[in-house]
């Protein structure tokens, strides 16, 4: 028995803010201390609350350090663990009452979270397979392998639980097509091709529960009579792909996987096949191509992979979250998992909270919950005081959500109805300081460049929709642009192979429907209202305000600046290439440099600095 | 026995070779096959060993 256990978060993140050095730094002062048999490392799954990583937590007491460097370890073991005091300073803050709290339950962030596929992120030693297997790990297997497979599909249809990977079809569903299907040898897929920028669901499930994913992956070949089954995860995820080749071995030695598991006359084994991270191979007939060693391209469906997968075996491809969610529902039933989210959209869903709010993360949530209780709830709201703009969901694929639909409750249907989607769980948060245009030119750049070219509507469509939106952020857009844009975009979205295409144009049309007034500024004023669109921005120095300090000149990169100290300064427009150096560096008593865009006259006094900015010093 | 996979005594068999049906239950609850308090005691150990928090069981 250890009299204390000590949890570090050795989520990828946490890890890059210095985790491993922080036990490594604990085991070197508990050794000194002579405490080093009382106290247990155990390095976690991601906890969440990456922005205030390494998180460090010391039970029984249930204190939550954040922030942990190496350098605070020698103080927490002498404060905390030889002389029972915490210490205060490496506890949470809240930032509204900016009191100290000492356990992550009175945390906001976690407060409106459910964490179910989750679970045990954060909790447990992923390595471990006995401390899955204590926290119910693979109850959920036996039951289903006590179970008719038919049983096992309906228990998840009646669950209610859909697919967390974009779509959101049905899984029981998807399960009945596979096990209906005819064939002795079937496949199990599990896609963990999670591609979308700032996404880290998946991985954060791989990394912090790996059992959670195979048990699923079993339980679902039960269900539709398979005996194999592949994990495809891409190779920039080595940490995930450790700690799953460690839970195979592991549960493969426990008589788990692989033949006559559990002594109850079912084989399944697992294999992992490394993707190159290509964004089209999480379709899943470009996944599968992969797997099969050819380019990874999608292909014509019907016949869809249940009937007709896998080296043309019936497969069914499930997401890394959807299969987490499994275990679940079996070892506590449907009913149980019914009973949280809305009509249509059942259970909770993980969304990795990226962008301009305070609290930066994965979160999980019931489904219902609104935009705006994630954003301002749990995100803490917008960084700087700045004002909410949008909130960009489901990755490349999804939309922007804009200020009026903050109270839309976070469902399958409800996004859709919106004209964004659930996606695999990308949350974007922006605000005034973002301009609209640009992101949905930046969303189309990642779309067209991972187009795989197959298909003539996606590859030269999304080619054709990136240029128009370049001319209109660098100032050529033409007035018939607009429509010509949405015309295009729908021509995608209907005549597009796969899911890549006919997704891409979501971020152009729902900008176009919520934030049009921002393209028609950049058509027809050729100005860019949240000075972001740099050929629509001119920067230049107040001569009244201007002390001539010559900082602006002394940073401006290309000499466009001139003036004899303590004279005001001017900028050479012929010379200026926008980087904005000269605004950084201004004084921010004096703000004499000013960035404008055509038309508009922006009060700069309004535009606040963000942390970190060279003005303040 | 430091892990579940440990026989606790020569009465079990669990291996990957020879899968007990009811070895989960008895990682948790056991021994299943068998009265043994000091095999039960094994177990309780390991429960002990890796659980922390109040709420580790609680799931």
């Amino acid at each position: 028995m250890y009299e204390r256990h000590i949890l570090i978060c050795a989520g990828t993140g946490c890890i890059s803010s210095g985790a491993l050095e922080v036990r490594d730094a604990l085991g070197e002062e508990l050794e000194k201390h002579g405490i080093k048999d009382q106290v247990r490392i155990i390095m976690s799954g991601c906890h969440g609350f990456c922005e205030k990583g390494p998180i460090f937590i010391v039970y029984p007491d249930d204190i939550f350090y954040c922030g942990v460097q190496k350098e605070d370890v020698a103080e927490i073991v002498e404060e905390h663990l030889v002389n029972g005091n915490r210490v205060d300073r490496l506890l949470y803050q809240d930032p509204v009452s900016e009191e100290r709290v000492n356990s992550h339950d009175e945390i906001m962030f976690y407060q409106k979270q459910m964490r179910l596929a989750l679970r045990n992120c954060g909790v447990i030693d992923p390595e471990n397979i006995d401390e899955y297997i204590i926290r119910g790990g693979y109850i959920g297997l036996k039951k289903a392998l006590k179970m008719e497979p038919l049983a096992v599909v309906n228990e998840v249809k009646t669950s209610g639980l859909r697919g967390r990977g974009g779509a959101g079809f049905p899984t029981g569903m998807k399960w009945q097509f596979a096990n209906s299907s005819t064939g002795q040898k079937k496949y199990i897929v599990c896609n963990a091709d999670e591609g979308d920028p700032g996404a880290f669901m998946d991985r954060s499930i791989l990394e912090g529960d790996p059992h959670a994913v195979l048990e699923g992956m079993m339980i679902a070949g039960r269900a539709i009579g398979a005996d194999e089954g592949y994990i495809y995860v891409r190779s920039e995820y080595p940490l995930a792909i450790k700690r799953l080749r460690t839970a195979i071995g592991q549960a493969e030695q426990y008589g788990i996987l692989g033949e006559n598991i559990l002594g109850l006359g079912f084989n399944f084994k697992i294999k992992i096949k490394e993707g190159a991270g290509a964004f089209v191979c999480g379709e899943e007939t470009a996944l599968l191509a992969s797997i099969e060693g050819k380019r990874g391209v999608p292909r014509h469906r019907p016949p869809f992979p249940a009937v007709e997968g896998l080296w043309s075996k019936p497969t069914c491809i499930n997401n890394v979250e959807t299969l987490a969610n499994v275990p679940l529902i079996l070892r506590r039933g449907a009913e149980k998992f019914a009973s949280v989210g809305t009509e249509g959209s059942k259970g909770t869903k993980v969304f990795a909270l990226t962008g301009k709010v305070n609290n930066t993360g994965l979160v999980e949530v019931p489904m219902g919950v609104t935009i705006r209780e994630v954003v301002f709830d749990i995100g803490g709201g917008i960084r700087y005081g700045k004002k909410f703009k949008a909130a960009q969901i489901g990755g490349p694929s999804g939309g922007c959500i804009p200020e009026e639909h903050l109270d839309l409750p976070i469902d399958f249907d409800s996004l859709t109805a919106a004209g964004a989607m659930m996606g695999s769980g990308g949350l974007v948060v922006v605000d005034e300081d973002t301009c609209m245009v640009d992101m949905a030119r930046y969303f189309l750049n990642f779309t067209k460049n991972e187009s795989c070219g197959q298909c003539i509507p996606c590859r030269l469509g999304t080619s054709q929709m990136y240029n128009i939106l370049e001319d209109i952020t660098e100032g050529r857009g033409k007035p018939e642009d607009l429509d010509l844009l949405e015309e295009l975009a729908w021509a995608v979205k209907k005549g597009s192979m796969c899911g890549l295409g006919q997704t891409a144009p979501n971020p152009v049309l729902t900008t176009l429907r919520y934030f049009r007034h921002e393209y028609e500024a950049h058509v027809y004023e050729k100005r860019c209202p949240a000075l972001v669109c740099k050929a629509l921005l001119q920067y230049s120095i107040d001569q009244e305000k201007c002390i001539g300090c010559q900082r602006c000149a002394k940073e401006c990169p290309v000499d466009a600046i001139s003036g004899e100290k303590k004279e005001p300064h001017v900028i050479d427009q012929d010379k200026c290439i926008k980087c904005g150096a000269c605004y950084e560096v201004c004084p921010k008593k004096v703000r004499a440099v000013q960035v404008l865009s055509e038309g508009l006259k922006q009060n700069e006094e309004n535009r606040s600095c963000e942390e970190g900015c060279k003005c303040q010093s | 026995m430091e892990h579940f996979i440990d026989h606790c005594c020569e009465k079990c068999f669990n291996s990957k070779e020879k899968p007990c049906d009811v070895f989960i239950e008895c990682c948790l609850e056991g021994p299943l096959c068998h009265e043994s308090e000091s095999c039960k005691k094994a177990r309780e150990a390991i429960i002990n060993k890796y659980s922390h928090g109040s709420a580790f069981r609680e799931h």
